[in-house]
């Protein structure tokens, strides 16, 4: 077409004004793809962290996720391994389902008596062969594709009595050494306060210290290599209960506050710690399914499930369980939106310039053209056809130049450490099932290139042919 | 330690409860139940009382904390469940705070910003706080005793005293601790000394009762020594005065009525 | 510049030219026109009457600032006049939209400029081939006729060259071959060899002619150039908007 040859012509016409505008543009698109591959990439990441932990769906009793945390134990499952066993076998459940774990939350008091330290702690209590199969889940071949090593829980079924603590619980309780946890201060010690000596108060009697010694237990020293801690809690019935925790690792927690405070053991041992003599129960059921979009079809027939069985239960997703999930998913949203927006103005102002100086510079060709018979509406297709030419060619050489970029980065081996990770993983750009960012960078930008190229065009169209010929 | 654990340690001290549960015996011989019983009745008056009692905590047997209590206990008729009131004399800063034990919940009350809260049973868990569920004496409401046999068994004064020991099974699901081993000194049915055990099974508390003294009307062990196996460097003794038979009125256990009290 | 969709002349029957009647080519009848310069109102045509005849080679002449550019824009379409009528290849088009009168040029008229006013990014050949694709001829037709134009003027060999490879005398050729290949009624030229040396405007007068006289096409120049002048057939003096003479020649 004839209108398409004189457009790149023209544009070759000034090639160092027009490689210019095609690299705006070709940077708009790299920019955006790369940063949407990336986003991709980090929320299927993301996705990936929350569903290992968490699960896609999780079954409390009805009131626990608005009321448990003051009070777990009154919002326990009886008889669960029947409600389980119904999840599990039903018939339009069973394919969409990856693993299904009862689980135990509690908080009580964590000690190491020996050196006086303790501190509150918030528990779970898990089956760890289930946790271990479940951070295994990589739908979207992230861990395996980006050369994540799967994380490992340090629980075991066959060792009951060893748990797993934060590394500011092994601070708090002095237990960096034996757990070889680096860079840890000592717990202060406690001055002991003199009270005012009143004259009621007499010296004991007794030798108190060797009274305390008698009935002293020693067979309870830490097995080698993982140090004993006590944990104290309030049983279901009200009574108080303590037992021994073996702890193997400490293990950073993404947040602050629950490195402080988060101990994980077998399920067994938190049931006899939160029920003691009563009804050993749990506090919700774990669901993990095979691929995320599932959940509200499973969701759907739980529901149905229960209400057929008259279930006092109630089903809740991962995104509600952490709800800053949906908060860094729209967080990263609004930012590629907003990148999009600075991109496609910047594009719209260069082409508008761009097309502004090419107009001027033919005021006496166009004028040339209208005499010979152009009309309006050609003259300003004309430029349109040439604003969106340049879009053409600087969002497609954007893309491809994207394309290498993003191979070189994922092959450089870069890694970062995002919120919510203790550890670095490797930085990778999701380039696969990009086909929708791809289409809408393009079009986006070849949308912006046409409309800004409409102004300059519309005035080209509008001048009087007299005085544009008049120029020289 | 903060305010209200202490005194939930006084609390469930008294709680003094003898249910009159008869068992079945051979005529003649000794039962369990009996002794428990007459153990109970040794530890605790049988009427509406008040005493004072001082509690000092060790740490490495050295003392760190003292507290001055007065308690008013009281068994109600028809549930047959004892009630404390509680209620703080020394030190000067706690004086007036109050801790009321009615039933199984507890109440803590503070004067100065006349506000009652209620003491969850995760409160009770740690420190001193723990100490007054040894000294529930509603053994013989809640557990079912065995009698293990007859040992020989150092006091706290380092005597010798021969024993009958006991192993009590919580019978109740509200019965705070899931065994007890019990020694009571064999001729005089006295408690000498009581290992409690939490639901795990592991060791909470050893109690050594001594000091026996005439107190209306019966010898009674007038100081109790009770040792933390858990934080074994803890140690608190709990010294009981002052014993007087007191009419309580009903309205002294009502939560609500804690305010315009003014108890002494 | 583009492929647009022509008017088809059955469509708008006053936009086909009546070129085979007979008749002037160009009627004017107490045409002015003025425009505003600044705020000034400037006067550029102060009321002209006169025809002229079909296919001859007549001439606008007058010093600069006569108005003689202005009156061959009136003439062409490409200005409306203030006052007055003209009639062009027998139409009256003051009243027509836009769009109708661009449509009319394209059939119609040819212009030929002093500066050649070609293409600078179409060949030789693109360029002359540009007015039929404006008419939307088939390419077949658009082939043979630009071929021809092109042998016409003797620029065959050249017609794959750019017009910055070109001398002025061959891009004026060029300009000639673009104006004539529509097969206009009217063929304007504004100080046509003014940018040109003696020799070669002699050259491109003499083609002028030759193609003039071969296709019957009626030329109106605009012109002080004498040499330009002396071929003249006729001949209309402008002065300060102003016809001050009018001379007809025989054909030469």
């Amino acid at each position: 077409m004839m209108l398409l040859k004189i457009a790149f012509r023209n544009i070759l016409r000034n090639s160092r004004r027009s490689l210019m505008t095609m690299s705006a543009v070709a940077v708009g698109a790299i920019a955006l793809v790369l940063f949407g591959q990336f986003m991709a990439y980090l929320i299927l990441g993301f996705q990936t962290t929350t569903v290992e932990e968490t699960g896609h769906l999780s079954v409390f009793r009805r009131g626990y996720f608005e009321f448990g945390a003051g009070n777990p134990a009154a919002y326990g499952i009886g008889d669960y391994h029947r409600v389980i066993d119904l999840i599990q076998d039903d018939a339009v459940l069973k394919p969409l389902l990856r693993v299904v774990t009862p689980t135990v939350k509690l908080f009580g008091i964590a000690g190491n008596f020996d050196i006086n330290a303790s501190t509150t702690f918030f528990g779970m209590g898990v089956v760890p062969s289930d946790r271990n199969r479940m951070l295994q889940w990589d739908e979207y071949h992230i861990v395996r594709g980006g050369g994540r090593v799967p994380t490992e829980l340090g629980l075991h079924d066959d060792t009951p009595t060893r748990g797993v603590i934060g590394v500011g619980v092994a601070r708090i309780l002095g237990l960096c050494k034996p757990l070889r946890v680096a860079n840890c201060p000592s717990p202060p010690v406690e001055a002991p306060t003199m009270p005012t000596p009143t004259p009621d108060a007499r010296q004991p009697s007794v030798d108190l210290r060797e009274l305390a010694q008698r009935d002293r237990d020693v067979s309870h020293a830490g097995e080698a290599g993982a140090p004993r801690i006590d944990l104290l809690a309030a049983t279901a019935g009200g009574a108080p209960n303590v037992l021994s925790l073996y702890v193997t690792k400490a293990e950073r927690q993404s947040v602050k506050e629950l490195d402080d405070t988060f101990i994980a053991m077998n399920l067994a041992l938190a049931q006899q710690l939160l029920y003691g003599r009563g009804e050993h129960k749990i506090v919700g059921i774990v669901l993990q399914l095979n691929r995320t979009q599932d959940i509200a079809r499973a969701r759907a027939r739980l529901h149905a499930l229960f209400q057929e069985r008259h279930l006092d239960l109630d089903v809740r997703d991962f995104t509600e369980l952490q709800p800053q999930y949906n908060q860094v998913i729209g967080l990263f949203g609004a930012i590629f939106f907003f990148i999009a927006i600075v991109m496609g103005i910047i594009v719209l102002f260069t082409i508008i310039n761009t097309m502004s100086m090419s107009v001027m510079e033919r005021t006496n060709e166009i004028g040339t053209a209208r005499a010979m018979g152009v009309r309006r509406s050609g003259i300003r297709r004309q430029f349109l056809i040439e604003g969106w030419m340049l879009g053409v060619i600087g969002a497609t050489a954007g893309l491809l130049l994207a394309a290498i970029i993003a191979v070189a980065v994922n092959h450089a081996g870069f890694t970062w450490m995002p919120p919510g990770q203790a550890s670095p993983i490797p930085l990778q750009l999701l380039t696969t099932g990009d086909a929708l960012l791809i289409g809408a960078v393009w079009c986006g930008l070849l949308i912006m290139a046409t409309v800004a190229a409409l102004i300059p065009a519309n005035r080209a169209a509008r001048m009087p042919v007299v005085d544009a010929l008049r120029h020289v | 330690m903060s305010t209200p654990k202490r005194f939930i340690l006084l609390a469930a001290l008294l709680a003094p409860g003898v249910s009159t549960h008869a068992a079945d015996a051979a005529p003649g011989a000794v039962t369990a139940q009996e002794l428990v019983v007459a153990a109970d009745r040794i530890r605790n008056p049988q009427q509406p009382f008040r005493l004072t009692d001082t509690l000092v905590e060790y740490r490495d047997g050295k003392p760190r904390d003292r507290v001055v209590l007065i308690v008013f206990a009281r068994e109600d008729k028809d549930t047959r469940q004892y009630s404390n009131l509680v209620r703080y004399a020394d030190p000067p800063r706690d004086a007036g705070k109050m801790v009321l034990l009615h039933g199984s919940n507890m109440w803590f009350y503070d004067p100065s910003s006349k506000a009652s809260i209620r003491i969850s049973p995760q409160q009770r868990l740690i420190g001193q706080a723990s100490e007054g569920d040894v000294v529930t004496a509603n053994l013989a409401r809640d557990y079912t005793p065995k009698l293990v046999g007859e040992e020989s068994l150092q006091d706290a004064d380092r005597k010798e005293r021969r024993c009958w020991h006991l192993d009590l099974a919580a019978a109740d699901p509200e019965a705070v601790y899931s065994r007890i081993e019990y020694w009571l000194e064999r001729d005089t049915n006295r408690p000498v000394k009581g290992k409690y055990y939490s639901d795990s099974g592991r060791l909470l508390k050893i109690a050594y009762f001594h000091d026996y003294q005439e107190q209306l009307g019966t010898v009674r062990p007038t100081e109790t020594i009770i040792i933390d196996a858990v934080d074994s460097n803890l140690v608190t003794t709990m010294t009981t005065s002052d014993y007087r038979l007191q009419e309580i009125p009903d309205a002294w256990f009502q939560r609500d009525f804690l305010p315009r009290l003014k108890a002494d | 510049m583009t492929t647009q969709g022509q008017i088809p002349d059955e469509v708008s029957p006053q936009v086909a030219a009546s070129s085979s009647a007979a008749g002037p080519v160009v009627m004017l009848r107490e045409v002015v026109k003025t425009y505003d310069d600044d705020g000034l109102k400037v006067t550029a045509i102060n009321g002209v009457t006169f025809d002229i005849p079909r296919q001859r080679f007549a001439m606008i002449v007058g010093p600069s600032g006569s108005g003689k550019t202005t009156l061959l824009n009136l003439i062409g379409c490409i200005d409306t006049p203030t006052a007055g009528e003209i009639e062009v290849c027998g139409q009256n088009l003051a009243a027509l939209a836009d769009d109708l009168i661009t449509d009319f040029r394209a059939h119609n008229i040819a212009f030929i400029f002093q500066n050649f006013n070609l293409y600078p990014v179409l060949s030789a050949y693109e360029n002359v081939e540009y007015p039929l694709l404006l008419l939307g001829l088939a390419p077949g037709e658009r082939r043979d006729r630009t071929m021809a134009l092109l042998e016409s003027v003797g620029l065959a060999e050249h017609r794959g060259h750019r017009p910055n490879q070109l001398s002025g005398g061959q891009k004026q050729r060029v300009a000639i071959a673009r104006a004539l290949v529509k097969r206009p009624g009217l063929v304007l030229a504004d100080e046509p060899t003014a940018n040109l040396d003696s020799r070669t405007g002699a050259q491109i007068i003499e083609l002028m002619h030759r193609v003039q006289r071969d296709q019957a096409v009626s030329f109106i120049f605009s012109t002080h150039d004498p040499q330009l002048i002396s071929h003249a057939e006729e001949i209309y003096a402008i002065r300060d908007g102003k016809l001050v003479e009018r001379h007809s020649e025989a054909r030469r």
